[in-house]
């Protein structure tokens, strides 16, 4: 029979103290830089009226949409039956609504008027993507809060299953809605494009799943718990389709483009004469971000390592924000083409790309929203009973460590 | 029937019984002089840095046949504006009569999906200190001068460009000198092919600013160049 999996808190002493301080050290720093900001203006920031959205888009983005994928976990466990992953589906719900905390915090503050975030929920344009968002938001968290009621509480238990169904579908529309933001905004022609929304969709998997496991590995070693090599191996494995299932869909975006005679000059700026978003886009996106970590997690003797499966884990998420940063801020540097086939060269930015150079409080506003969502995974696993007490092999799947066990035996007597 | 001469329920132009205002400007007209851009900062008290209408230039030709081009912008009050589809709290809207774009300010958030929405580049972002006015950290855009048109002016860079070169009136009226001009004129608009049905048109833009335009009306300028080479290569 199968053992039972015993969930414990985190011990609140020695580490985790500091662990707290330099989160909350860090959320300070953000909101002081979203103070800032918000108290001396646009001007301060590397935003101009040409490149709106710029470095806190990329990390608030980034965060919403790892939030997606980071209940990936839970989702093969709930929706998928897969009993290997069901005792980490707590610790996938609480990130995934901590991501999401984290994001839209972000996104909240760099609002020229955060302070009137009571008008973004009390009054709707329904045919605006963005307040669309609004509803997706709010009702992830509430979902994946149910969620993880529904996980935590015995009597509750058998309906985890309709809950899990339920995040799942939420989120996928979730992300097709982040997407759809740049699918939607049909004037830039580095937008405006369909596959955004499922692109944003494998991101969202890619992502999640690369930060889940940082966070995992993390708060087993710290915590001094078993993790086994089965759930890793898997976890790793299922990273690695992730990352391709991203490159391919980037294939497609861009080979579409390129057969549109109109986006040439678009996409020859981002693949070929962008400056910072070539190489961003062929150097990080692609080679560090996406190539690199496939080698890594493939590769036969690397692969099992722990700290190379953490190496490339880094890598995705910064090949994720380099991508980000392309699509976001790339995307808008691209002049807008007023009246096709006249050449504007004006001083008001027409017909030249736009600059764009990213200030130390956008920044800094970022990283605040990651380390809020950091600081809320923390709080959650010392507060419930988030993390199982043993997630070694023989407790996750018995069967498969015998049969993991009995490998080298058999090989051992046939030699 | 093209869906293109179909009407949305939220379109005015040619809907009987309702206004619908447009400007003409006449690039053959402008001369660059850029009072349109000092009227409208003073009607307005428009920031420094930011414009709601502005006149971007180029040079053209050789030296010394060399010679400024322009092609003066603004709002495009379109009949189906990307921004106010974009908009989440509704903060921009269109005004039934007269089909102008406005904005909200009390209502905007600043979360610039209007600014990221509009195929013209038209909106800006209003700083965080300004002296005369408390209205800060919104978007803010052309309004065509809604306040003046409701009281029987014309905007103010129309009332105060010297060439003539920007004509405003309602479209819908068939004897307003918009619509003569219109109905008379080639005339063109920015990005047509976005389907937002602008409502800025412009006379000589094709002629002045594209390469077809110069080829067929400026053949000399066009071709001197090429008329040069071919005299030194095969004098007679």
């Amino acid at each position: 029979m199968k053992a039972k999996v015993q969930f414990l808190e985190v011990s609140g002493k020695g580490g985790y103290i500091g662990l707290l301080g330099g989160l909350a050290a860090l959320l300070v720093i953000g909101l002081l830089s979203a103070y800032y900001m918000e108290h001396h203006g646009h001007h301060v920031t590397g935003m101009t009226n040409q490149i709106v959205w710029g470095m806190p888009h990329v990390f608030a983005i980034f965060l919403i949409v790892a939030a997606s994928g980071a209940l990936n976990v839970a989702s093969i466990a709930s929706v998928f039956g897969k009993q290997v992953y069901k005792p980490l589906a707590p610790l996938s719900a609480l990130l995934s609504m901590a991501l999401l905390m984290g994001g839209l915090a972000v996104l909240v503050l760099d609002l020229g008027r955060p302070d009137r975030l009571i008008v973004a929920m009390t009054y709707y344009n329904f045919k605006s993507i963005f307040a669309w968002n609004i509803f997706l938001y709010t009702g992830f968290l509430g979902i994946v809060l149910v969620y993880l009621w529904f996980m935590l509480e015995k009597r509750m238990n058998r309906y985890s299953h309709y809950a899990g169904f339920t995040a799942f579908i939420w989120r996928l529309i979730l992300t097709t809605g982040t997407g759809s933001i740049f699918g939607f905004l049909v004037a830039r022609e580095a937008y405006n494009a369909a596959i955004l929304a499922p692109l944003f969709i494998v991101m969202s998997f890619s992502l999640g799943l690369a930060v889940f496991l940082l966070v995992l590995m993390a708060a087993y070693r710290w915590t001094e718990r078993p993790l086994g090599d089965l759930v890793m191996r898997r976890l790793k494995n299922l990273l690695g389709v992730f990352i391709g299932a991203v490159l391919y869909f980037v294939a497609v975006y861009h080979v579409t483009n390129l057969y549109a005679t109109r986006l040439h000059g678009a996409e020859a700026f981002i693949l070929l004469n962008g400056g910072i978003y070539t190489f961003l886009f062929w150097f990080v996106q692609i080679l560090i971000g996406s190539v690199l970590p496939l080698i890594l997690l493939f590769h036969p003797t690397l692969g099992r390592s722990r700290s190379i499966i953490g190496t490339a884990c880094v890598l995705v998420i910064l090949g994720g924000l380099a991508q980000l940063y392309v699509i976001i801020i790339g995307g808008q540097a691209w002049p807008l083409n007023l009246f096709p086939g006249y050449e504007i060269s004006s001083s008001f930015y027409d017909g030249v790309v736009a600059s764009y150079r990213p200030t130390l409080p956008e920044f800094l506003l970022g990283i605040g929203g990651a380390a809020l969502a950091m600081l809320i995974v923390a709080l959650g696993v010392r507060f419930l009973r988030l993390l199982p007490a043993s997630l070694a092999d023989e407790r996750v799947d018995p069967h498969a460590a015998k049969a993991a066990a009995a490998e080298p035996e058999a090989a051992a007597a046939q030699a | 029937m093209s869906t293109e001469l179909l009407l949305s329920d939220k379109e005015t132009r040619g809907k009987a019984g309702t206004r619908r205002y447009a400007m003409v400007i006449d690039l053959r007209r402008c001369i660059g002089c850029d009072a349109c851009m000092v009227a409208c900062k003073a009607e307005f008290d428009v920031p420094l840095g930011v414009f709601r209408t502005w006149v971007p230039y180029r040079v053209v030709g050789k030296y010394p046949k060399v010679k400024k081009q322009f092609l003066p912008r603004l709002c495009n009050h379109c009949d189906d504006p990307p921004c106010v589809r974009a908009c989440p709290v509704e903060a921009t809207f269109k005004v039934p009569d007269g089909g102008f774009v406005l904005q909200n300010y009390e209502r905007c958030i600043g979360c610039k999906a209007c600014m990221a929405s509009c195929p013209y580049n038209a909106r800006f972002m209003l700083p965080a200190q300004r002296t005369y006015s408390k209205i800060t950290r919104v978007v803010d855009k052309c309004t065509f001068c809604h306040h003046r048109v409701t009281q029987n002016l014309v905007p103010a860079c129309v009332q105060t460009c010297i060439g003539r070169a920007r004509v405003f009136g309602d479209l819908n009226d068939p004897n307003s000198e918009v619509s003569q001009l219109v109905t008379r004129n080639a005339t063109q608009v920015l990005r047509p092919e976005q389907g937002t049905k602008p409502h800025v048109f412009y006379i000589g833009a094709d002629r002045n600013q594209t390469d077809y335009g110069r080829q067929l009306y400026n053949r000399n300028a066009f071709l001197d160049s090429e008329r040069e080479a071919f005299n030194r290569n095969h004098s007679l």
